[in-house]
């Protein structure tokens, strides 16, 4: 009897070991390129640059975070981000929301036509829609501005445009109806059935929205100049010593300073965005 | 049958106050979309119709006053530029290998965290931050990783074989820009699978477990026909994605710290979008780059098409329950 308890100990121990070996082990490996990245921002760079490799800094230095931010100008840039992307984010999700429900509410013809154009364009390469807008921003004066981004942000993304209108085709429509009874025009059952409605589809589209400006780094690097441009591109070469040699420990620092908020945004909002994405579905 | 007006053959005489309501309707319609269909117009549209117009110029930027029209000149520059040739060969190269490896890595941790296991969450979360760090701090996040100097590669690697100093960047370009480029594409399609595994019923697998099948023929034959389709989506969004993969093998040029024009990455990753914007941004020729562009999107779609042709046979889209 003790014989089958063991065995069928060993049994679960093995399964245990089947069902997590792997997943931890794929967790240390995307892990460690940024467990790497934290214990450099900590290291002095005489460490950085000794050999052998210094796994853990005995000392850790705080101090690189304050250079990171002293020395970029961190603030003013994040600012400047978080000016770009939230306004971004706030116009194009408001768009994308009004256009997803007249998409999935309001019959027309050439409706079906038009949602398949949405989608369609997402396979033109965006470099080819750029170029030529690229001359167009610089003959209309709009380069070293953030109006670009409000431009496109006003024609909606077709990524959230397609995800407001898979979510808002899954509502009662008697909801519609009876607010229709009772006098209410689109734009009202808009504004106070289906927005209020809208929670995880907004917070994941939101968060989405939000990333984009804040990590492109091409846009701003052509469209921007070095004073008014975002965190994205100061990230890049902020940091290097007086010969103009990168100062790997304080750009960790400041890399991780930079990644921060994102991650913490999505850890609060992993749920929204897991769930937006499920319910919504690709299927279509 | 409710909403039948619509399906009402055309000839039927529709009283006016239906075809007034119709029209209403279709006004509505059109109201709500307005922001997207006037931005499609003036920033998609427009814009494209120009690039094409822009192709077959010989646009720098400046001379619009004595600009020249020129046929097809520039398309057919761009079959005989052999830097053209070399960079789209690299692009399918990487992508050949990157597509495959990506869609195994994101199934392949999509399957693990639908397990019921403790900390799922978590671990979910540490398989999607890469997909959250932005290009410039991932571009570092490997620049640093692989330093010959203060890397933790080589110091890996150097425990089993102390004089292989690797200089990443240098002698496998490639291979580092490839790792990137899976690790930070493993998260998004990891959620997308997750999506698709959670909507397979749980009863065809447990049906299949009672009658005998193992693990691996429950994920081999049931889960796997039924993810085609998430599949599919994957492969073409990956491949639509990574062919125009731009900034990351800019910035993973080594001892280049940002994206000014003339950095040239070295010649394996040398990729076609690269060259696209080094002839328009670093050599002003907007012209011969627009028609690089188009070429790219003939490729694009022609793959794309390819796929969707391929995939009647191998993509199984299940009878709606």
């Amino acid at each position: 009897m003790s014989v089958a308890v063991a065995r069928q100990r060993r049994a679960s121990v093995q399964e245990t070991g089947l069902r997590y070996g792997p997943v931890v082990l794929a967790a240390v490996v995307f892990a460690l390129p940024l467990f790497w990245v934290l214990v450099t921002s900590l290291k002095k760079q005489s460490e950085y640059n000794s050999s052998p490799v210094v796994i853990v800094p005995p000392e850790p230095q705080w101090v690189n975070y304050q250079l990171a931010v002293t020395l970029a100008d961190f603030w003013r840039f994040a600012g400047n981000s978080l000016v770009l992307s939230g306004a971004y984010a706030l116009i194009v999700v408001f768009v994308s929301a009004l256009v997803g429900y007249g998409f999935a509410r309001h019959r027309a013809p050439g409706r079906n036509q038009l949602f398949i154009l949405v989608l369609a364009l997402l396979i033109v390469p965006t470099f080819v829609q750029f170029v030529p807008q690229f001359v167009l921003f610089a003959r209309l004066g709009l380069t070293n501005t953030y109006w670009p981004w409000i431009l496109w942000a006003l024609g909606g993304s077709p990524f959230a445009i397609f995800l407001f209108r898979q979510f808002f085709a899954s509502f009662p429509r008697e909801l519609d109806d009876a607010a229709e009874v009772d006098g209410a025009g689109p734009l009202r059952i808009f504004f106070q059935i289906y927005l209020p409605n809208a929670g995880p589809a907004i917070a994941a589209t939101g968060i989405f929205m939000f990333l984009w400006p804040w990590g492109d780094y091409l846009y701003p690097s052509l469209l921007l100049h070095q004073e008014n441009t975002t965190l994205a591109v100061r990230m890049a070469s902020a940091y290097s010593d007086p010969h103009g040699n990168p100062w790997q420990t304080v750009t960790m620092a400041g890399v991780v300073l930079y990644v921060l908020p994102l991650i913490l945004l999505f850890a609060f909002a992993q749920r929204f965005i897991i769930r937006g994405i499920v319910t919504t579905g690709i299927k279509g | 049958m409710a909403g039948a007006t619509h399906v009402l053959p055309r000839a039927w005489p529709r009283p006016a106050t239906w075809r007034r309501r119709g029209f209403r309707r279709a006004l509505t319609f059109y109201l709500l979309i307005s922001p997207w269909l006037i931005g499609f117009v003036l920033l998609g549209a427009l814009p494209l119709a120009g690039a094409f117009a822009m192709s077959l110029t010989n646009y720098d930027g400046l001379n619009l006053d004595y600009i020249r029209f020129v046929g097809i000149d520039n398309y057919t520059r761009a079959l005989g530029d052999t830097e053209a040739q070399h960079a789209l060969g690299r692009t399918l190269l990487l992508m050949s290998a990157v597509v495959p490896v990506a869609l195994i890595v994101q199934l392949g941790l999509a399957l693990l965290v639908n397990q019921p296991i403790r900390g799922s969450n978590l671990f979910r979360t540490i398989f999607y931050l890469p997909s959250v760090i932005p290009v410039v701090a991932g571009a570092w996040v490997w620049k640093i990783f692989v330093d010959p100097t203060g890397g933790l590669l080589n110091a890996m690697i150097g425990t089993v074989a102390p004089d292989a100093n690797i200089r990443w960047l240098i002698e496998y370009p490639t291979v580092v820009l490839a790792l990137f480029t899976i690790w930070g594409a493993a998260g998004g399609g990891m959620v997308i699978f997750l999506a698709g595994l959670q909507g397979i019923p749980a009863e065809y697998r447990e049906a299949a477990m009672i009658d005998g099948a193992s693990r691996f023929q429950v994920n081999r034959y049931i889960t796997l026909p039924l993810l085609t389709p998430v599949i599919f989506f994957n492969l073409v969004m990956g491949l639509i994605g990574g062919l125009q993969i731009l900034v990351q093998p800019m910035l993973l040029t080594p001892g280049v710290l940002a994206m000014n024009p003339g950095v040239i990455p070295p010649l394996d990753n040398y990729l076609y979008v690269v060259h696209a914007y080094t002839e328009i941004f670093v050599k002003q020729l907007f012209g011969y780059g627009a028609a690089l562009l188009w070429i790219l999107f003939a490729v694009v779609l022609g793959l794309t098409l390819l796929l969707f042709k391929t995939s009647r046979r191998w993509v199984f889209y299940g009878v709606e329950p």
